[in-house]
């Protein structure tokens, strides 16, 4: 049986629009103090780090960290698309079942704006196989690439099931709903189905309110060993139960699926090892934070969860059955699309949510009772990384 | 060597020859033909002792050579011998190389009087007493060459070496002055610092380092200089070890403290960074060019100075940070309001300024320019934005004089830059004049205008400054050619100031009174915009484009409802000089004016309308332009990132699109390693870069083919930004030059694909005339063509010629109808550039929203298939139903009538009603398979289960196989609302039509 990894300390910044917000290593820096202040922890304690970022030149990760002092620990610089903060997050946990005591797991973005593009275009796109099978399946058009690959899963999913438009948008207003409570996130204000649907068309059946925006900020989270936590005399309440990470399988390109190009299998498989490991199924879980970078791939990733049968998803939220009230709280946070999506800081900023869920500290999110939690965070390229908490 | 320097018939002198370098140098001048004196005392290194042993082994060896020497033992001290010598045993002297040296190292603090003199008197005093023996005779023979040995000691200082570092620098001082005494006489001095291991070097450098040095590296230079061919004199040189380099004084560009003003040690603190910063430097080569600066300080500080109202060195030249405005129509018919325009509410001319809606045009009064950089001015002073130096409130002021001069045409609305400075300080006595100049730009930073504005400072002036020009325009002793009378309105100023100029002076009779006057007076720039208005309509026809520029003198003040009468005297064609006076007092107001004028509107400069049909651009002429294109953006490179190769069918060509090496390339033939083959035919090329096709539409068409990087054909998307108009000045340049390969098609054509493909959207829309109630009358320019478009009788007519009785009528280009028909163009937009002009019933014209509902696609292909045939001239007609044009959406539906009329069980497997809403051409039809009610009708209803929207073409597509059903829908050109569901079940339409 491996360590047990404790979440002792999360922390944010409020996330911005691209160009208002403080430069990569001040915004990294103030996420990294807030987690290690919650902690109740120095940066002197701290014996490595795990940065995450998508864009920006090689160490980044180090120039944060110096912000907090000079020490000479290892520090490494992690990069795995949208699924970045996540895969800090499971590389500082595996430090910790090594043998570490304390680990940092830091992710910040500072994003442009406008959609996301290719920045080396010398050189193979790691998503040339998604493209070239999105191409075969639908072609391109001018649409930003993602907004294709996700709202063409969408587009597969509707012709499967007949999925109206307004389930979609409803995804999104649940999510502004949400996000309107919660003071990190960069839209507070709440929206329509209606003002939804009528937003510009990006790529059918997504409209822009569908699209996670560009966004900025940074998120951290500290972890411990048992051990460390009891020689500190720290509450450590919050445990990883269970953390599996998964890429691509022959499906994702075999079956000419959007569906499955854009990572339902990847979701899918690693969210079944992840039951499996914590001896606990979908139905034992009260609060998610799931990877919404648009409304379509919220709706496929609750079936890739198991949290409603597949096909089952249009149901499911005309039922309210992911949101408060309902099975369960999906994204209290208004998950990426509301509170938005700092590439490298997204699997972090998750996993604050959680453990200010599972702490019973939300606020006005505060889903009751909260004790099992489960993160999902999808990079194309591709990564999916997903994670259950417990709290003791 | 043929062309080796030879020293043959001179003399030349070298001390301290015994050993290292002066040795050398004698043995390479020996060689070379010259006769030396080898002078060496014969001491050691630190000057003691005395030997003959080693001058006279010097000589042995330079006779050993083949030349000619002879030994002295004299010290340098009794240099007078040394020369003398030479003299004796040969004649003359041309040569004197001061090489002679000795050590005597120590600490500063241990030097005695005794280490310091003896090593000043062997380097300094022996080097000048040998020179000074040599001087005359050089100086009465014309000729010399003098060399003196300096060290890096005394250039950059050496521990230990106090004596012998200002010694040697005493030379570099020496030889400075003797080159300039000297030059006239043909006598050229020099000074060398070697790097060379010698006997007086090895103490101080390590030895292998004193080998590497050898002093055979030093002489070649010291020979150079020494040769009747080198006109160098006064150089400083350091050689050695094969190095060789001249020295030069450096200075920094410093920092200079006005003398008008008390220099104080805490000024020079302030400024030590500048006065020791090597950013900006300069090479003063001699006592003038040192003296310089101090020079132009003495000059900047006569005749400026200031006092306390005004430091004219602080202020004048001052930059202020720029100041933005920024108007729309409104502003500028609010202005021309102000002054006096539209007091006759009929006047044509008047109504231009004031009547953005105005059939002949809405044009900025070119002086509202002045008004905007004026109140640019104003509000920087309010918000305490002054230059520095100028220490005098807004009551001290007066507007002076005023120069606008406009440098484009002018928007009807546009942000602005202003940038200003204080041009000119003038000192007239009693008051004082401050010019500023204001440079205005709009957003993209173009040059609107140029002002400057003269204030006098009361009783600022007398600080014994400059007066300034003073220019006065005479006026002609005739009688004005123009005159012009205008009475202005009592609240005149009221309303003038709303344009932005807020001085209570002008609204406040109690602020007036304080100031003296009865009450309020008119602004300045009011009575200059009313006389602007009355040069324009005297000599410019009422067109306010032809203003280039107005200068007046504000000489008094008027008051609101007095009587402005502009006399006016053409002095030249499009320049007038005028005066303005206040008719009840008989006082001038405006002198010393004039104003230049246009014949013509100038031009903007930026593209014009739409290029007219470009039928017949060649693949050559599209590559022509982007490479045009690319050379104006080389940031594409960069974005790019990607080679093109296009081949290209009927005809064939091949080229490369090279966007990723240095700045980019456009080049025929195949490229080495493209990242993206793109294949289609010319026609969907050149169809493709002129914005007429799209590339995705093509590619899906099967109409272009990729292979390679499928993500980098994406990037195509540059192409639309591409000017179409350098794609038409491209096929003028070729029409120019080379035959005319065919002849342009019959004008009218395109505006005639386009009228049809209007004809056929009235013909699918019976309902508009009902709703729009009007008739349109086309008439557009180059080419002529006139149209009707009645949109309000029976079912609609669109054809050619004239209406009876239009409702409106339109007149535009044809190529800007063309561009607003296709959606490139925004009617409004044409109509506020004046491009679009409606005369008639106006809220008539914006009715014609109801065009950009017709589908563009199809007046684009309606414009294609015209250039395509580029047979139908001559009238056109209503084309008749069932023309391909009309699509094959009526056939397939009134084909599925029947077969649901014979085949009732096809609509009880769906069991719902169904709406197709069919693109290119477009029409809706309603399929009802609900019981009871199935058929096939034209229309639309909310009640639809589900509403499928595509092209007509792809329903021909649909109804051939209908599994492609869901490769549509993913492909997004079938669109489904409502129940997606229903979209499997289309199985009805099977081969139909």
């Amino acid at each position: 049986m491996a360590r047990r990894t404790h979440v002792i300390g999360v922390g944010m910044t409020k996330f911005q629009k691209p160009g208002q917000s403080d430069d990569y290593h001040i915004m990294a820096s103030q996420a990294a103090r807030a987690a290690l202040s919650d902690a109740g922890v120095g940066f002197e304690d701290v014996e490595q780090v795990y940065a995450g970022y998508v864009f920006g030149d090689s160490t980044c990760g180090q120039r944060a960290v110096y912000e907090l002092g000079l020490r000479g620990i290892p520090i490494f610089n992690v990069n795995n698309n949208c699924a970045t903060g996540s895969t800090a997050l499971m590389l500082a946990r595996q430090a910790i079942e090594s043998g570490a005591e304390c680990v940092l797991a830091l992710g910040f973005e500072k994003m442009e704006k406008g959609a996301l593009g290719s920045k080396w275009t010398d050189r193979a796109s790691p998503v040339e196989w998604h493209a070239n099978l999105m191409n075969e399946v639908q072609g391109f058009t001018q649409a930003p690439p993602t907004a294709q690959m996700f709202g063409g899963a969408g587009r597969e999913y509707r012709w499967r099931y007949g999925t109206r438009r307004e389930t979609f948008a409803k995804i999104a207003e649940k999510a502004r709903r949400h996000a309107a409570n919660n003071p990190y996130a960069l839209f507070n204000q709440p929206l329509t189905v209606e003002e939804i649907l009528a937003s510009d068309e990006v790529f059918d059946p997504l409209t822009r309110y569908q699209c996670c925006p560009p966004t900025c900020g940074a998120a951290a989270a500290v972890l411990c060993s048992s051990d460390f936590a009891n020689r500190r005399g720290l509450s450590a309440p919050i445990y990883i139960a269970a953390q599996v990470m998964t890429t691509d399988s022959p499906s994702s390109f075999q079956e000419k699926s959007m569906i499955k190009m854009v990572g339902y299998d990847m979701a899918k498989s690693a969210a079944r090892q992840v039951y499996e490991r914590a001896g606990l199924g979908p139905e034992d879980v009260d609060v998610v934070e799931l990877h919404d970078c648009f409304t379509t791939n919220e709706l496929l990733s609750y079936e890739a969860l198991g949290l409603c049968p597949e096909g089952g998803a249009e149901k499911f939220i005309w039922d309210g059955d992911n949101t408060y009230g309902g099975k369960y709280v999906i994204n209290p946070s208004g998950g990426l699309l509301s509170k938005g999506h700092p590439l490298g800081a997204t699997g972090l900023a998750q996993c604050a949510e959680l453990v200010w869920q599972l702490r019973g500290t939300a606020d006005k999110r505060q889903v009751e009772g909260a004790r099992v939690a489960l993160q999902h965070n999808l990079g194309l390229g591709g990564a999916c990384v997903v994670t259950m908490y417990r709290r003791d | 060597m043929a062309n080796e320097l030879r020293f043959d018939g001179r003399v030349a002198i070298v001390t301290g020859a015994g050993g290292g370098l002066g040795r050398a140098h004698a043995l390479l001048l020996g060689a070379r033909g010259a006769r030396v004196v080898v002078n060496d005392l014969g001491g050691s290194r630190h000057g003691e002792g005395q030997s003959t042993a080693a001058a006279d082994r010097v000589v042995a060896e330079i006779k050993a050579l083949g030349g000619e020497a002879v030994p002295n033992y004299d010290s340098v001290e009794d240099g007078a011998k040394i020369v003398q010598c030479a003299l004796d045993h040969f004649g003359r002297i041309d040569i004197v190389i001061n090489n002679a040296g000795i050590l005597r190292d120590t600490s500063f603090q241990k030097m005695t009087e005794q280490d310091w003199d003896l090593i000043y008197r062997v380097h300094l005093l022996g080097s000048y007493r040998v020179t000074a023996a040599a001087w005359n005779p050089m100086r009465e023979a014309g000729y010399g060459r003098i060399l003196f040995t300096t060290s890096a000691a005394g250039l950059y200082g050496n521990f230990g070496q106090a004596n012998y570092s200002a010694a040697k620098m005493g030379l570099v001082g020496l030889a400075n002055t003797l080159a300039i005494e000297g030059r006239k006489r043909g006598i050229l001095v020099n000074t060398i610092a070697p790097i060379a291991g010698s006997r007086l070097t090895e103490t101080v450098l390590p030895k292998d380092l004193v080998e590497a040095l050898k002093p055979e590296y030093v002489s070649p230079l010291v020979v150079w200089l020494c040769h009747e061919s080198c006109t160098e004199t006064g150089g400083l040189f350091e050689v050695g070890g094969g190095f060789f380099s001249k020295l030069r004084w450096e200075r920094t560009a410093g920092y200079t403290f006005k003398l008008s003003r008390p220099i104080t040690p805490e000024g020079v603190r302030d400024r030590f960074a500048v006065i020791t910063s090597f950013d900006r430097t300069t090479h003063p080569s001699d006592i003038t060019a040192s003296m310089q600066p101090v020079l132009d300080n003495l000059a900047s500080a006569r005749g400026k100075v200031g006092n306390e109202f005004i430091d004219v060195d602080e202020a004048l030249g001052y930059e202020f940070p720029p100041l933005e405005s920024s108007y729309t129509e409104r502003d500028l018919a609010l202005y021309a309001l102000g002054v006096g325009a539209g007091a006759d509410p009929l006047d044509e001319k008047d109504l231009r300024l004031v009547y953005e809606l105005n059939a002949s045009g809405f044009y900025p009064l070119p002086s509202f320019m002045a008004a905007q950089a004026v109140g640019a001015l104003v509000r920087a002073a309010q918000q305490g934005k002054q230059a520095p130096g100028l220490h005098y409130g807004l009551d001290r002021v007066l507007h002076g004089e005023q120069y606008t001069e406009i440098r484009r045409p002018l928007p009807t609305q546009a942000k602005l830059v202003h940038r200003m400075k204080i041009k000119d300080i003038f000192d007239k006595g009693k008051n004082a004049l401050v010019v500023t100049a204001i440079t205005t730009t709009d957003e993209s930073g173009r040059e609107l205008c140029y002002n400057e504005v003269t204030t006098v400072v009361r009783g600022a002036g007398g600080w014994g400054g400059e007066r300034g020009p003073s220019v006065e325009v005479p006026l002609p002793s005739r009688p004005p050619d123009a005159i012009v009378e205008e009475k202005t309105r009592p609240d005149q100023a009221l309303l003038y100031r709303l344009s932005g100029d807020w001085n209570p002076l002008h609204a406040d009779p109690a602020f007036a009174r304080g100031f003296g006057f009865e009450r309020p007076i008119l602004h300045g720039l009011c009575t200059f915009g009313f006389v602007t208005r009355h040069v324009l309509r005297s000599f410019a026809g009422g067109d306010p484009r032809l203003l280039r520029s107005i200068r007046v003198r504000f000489a008094d003040s008027v008051f609101p409802g007095e009587t402005l009468v502009t006399e006016m005297w053409q002095e030249e064609p499009g320049r007038i000089l005028l005066r303005c006076k206040v008719k009840e007092r008989d006082r001038v107001v405006l002198s010393n004016a004039v104003v230049e004028l246009h014949r013509e509107p100038p031009k903007e400069e930026a593209p014009g309308p739409a290029p007219s049909a470009p039928t017949e651009l060649q693949s050559a002429d599209v590559f022509a332009v982007i490479a045009d294109h690319l050379q104006r953006n080389p940031d594409l490179v960069s974005k790019v990132q990607a080679v093109f190769q296009w081949q290209i069918k009927d005809p064939d060509s091949t080229w490369t699109l090279d966007l990723k090496n240095g700045s980019g390339s456009v080049t025929p033939g195949a490229a080495a390693a493209p990242d993206v083959t793109l294949t289609l035919s010319e026609a969907d090329f050149i169809a493709m870069t002129t914005g007429q096709a799209d590339p995705q539409k093509l590619y899906f068409g099967g109409k272009l083919k990729i292979t390679g990087n499928l993500l980098a054909a994406q990037k195509l998307e540059f192409l639309k930004k591409i000017d179409p108009q350098a794609a038409l000045r491209v096929i003028q340049a070729r029409r120019g030059t080379g035959p005319a390969t065919a002849s342009p098609p019959a004008s009218g054509l395109r505006s005639e694909a386009i009228f049809r493909a209007i004809a056929h959207y009235l013909q699918a829309h019976p309902e508009l005339p009902a709703r729009i109630q009007t008739v349109f009358q086309w008439k557009l320019t180059e080419p002529d063509s006139a149209w009707v478009l009645d949109v309000k009788h029976g079912t609609g007519r669109c054809a050619p010629g004239t209406a009876e009785a239009p409702d409106v009528t339109l007149t535009l280009s044809e190529a800007d109808f063309i561009a607003m028909a296709t959606g490139q163009a925004d009617p409004q937009k044409l109509y506020f550039s004046g491009r679009l002009k409606i005369t008639g019933n106006l809220l008539a014209a914006q009715k014609l929203d109801f065009l950009k509902h017709i589908d563009r696609e199809a007046a684009a292909r309606a414009l294609q298939a015209e250039q395509g045939s580029g047979a139908a001239q001559g009238s056109v007609q209503a084309p008749p139903a069932g023309q391909p044009a009309q699509g094959c959406a009526p056939a397939i539906f009134r084909a599925l009538s029947e077969r649901l009329a014979s085949n009732p069980q096809l609509a009880a497997e769906v069991g719902a009603l169904l709406q197709f809403h069919i693109q290119s051409p477009e029409a809706s039809y309603l399929v009802d398979l609900r019981p009871g009610s199935v058929g096939v009708r034209p229309g639309r209803d909310p009640q639809a289960a589900a509403v499928f929207t595509l092209a007509d073409a792809d329903l021909a597509q649909l109804v051939r196989d209908p599994q492609v059903a869901r490769d549509l829908f993913q492909r997004g050109r079938l669109r489904v609302d409502g129940d997606v569901l229903l979209a499997h079940r289309l199985g009805f339409l099977k081969n139909l039509g």
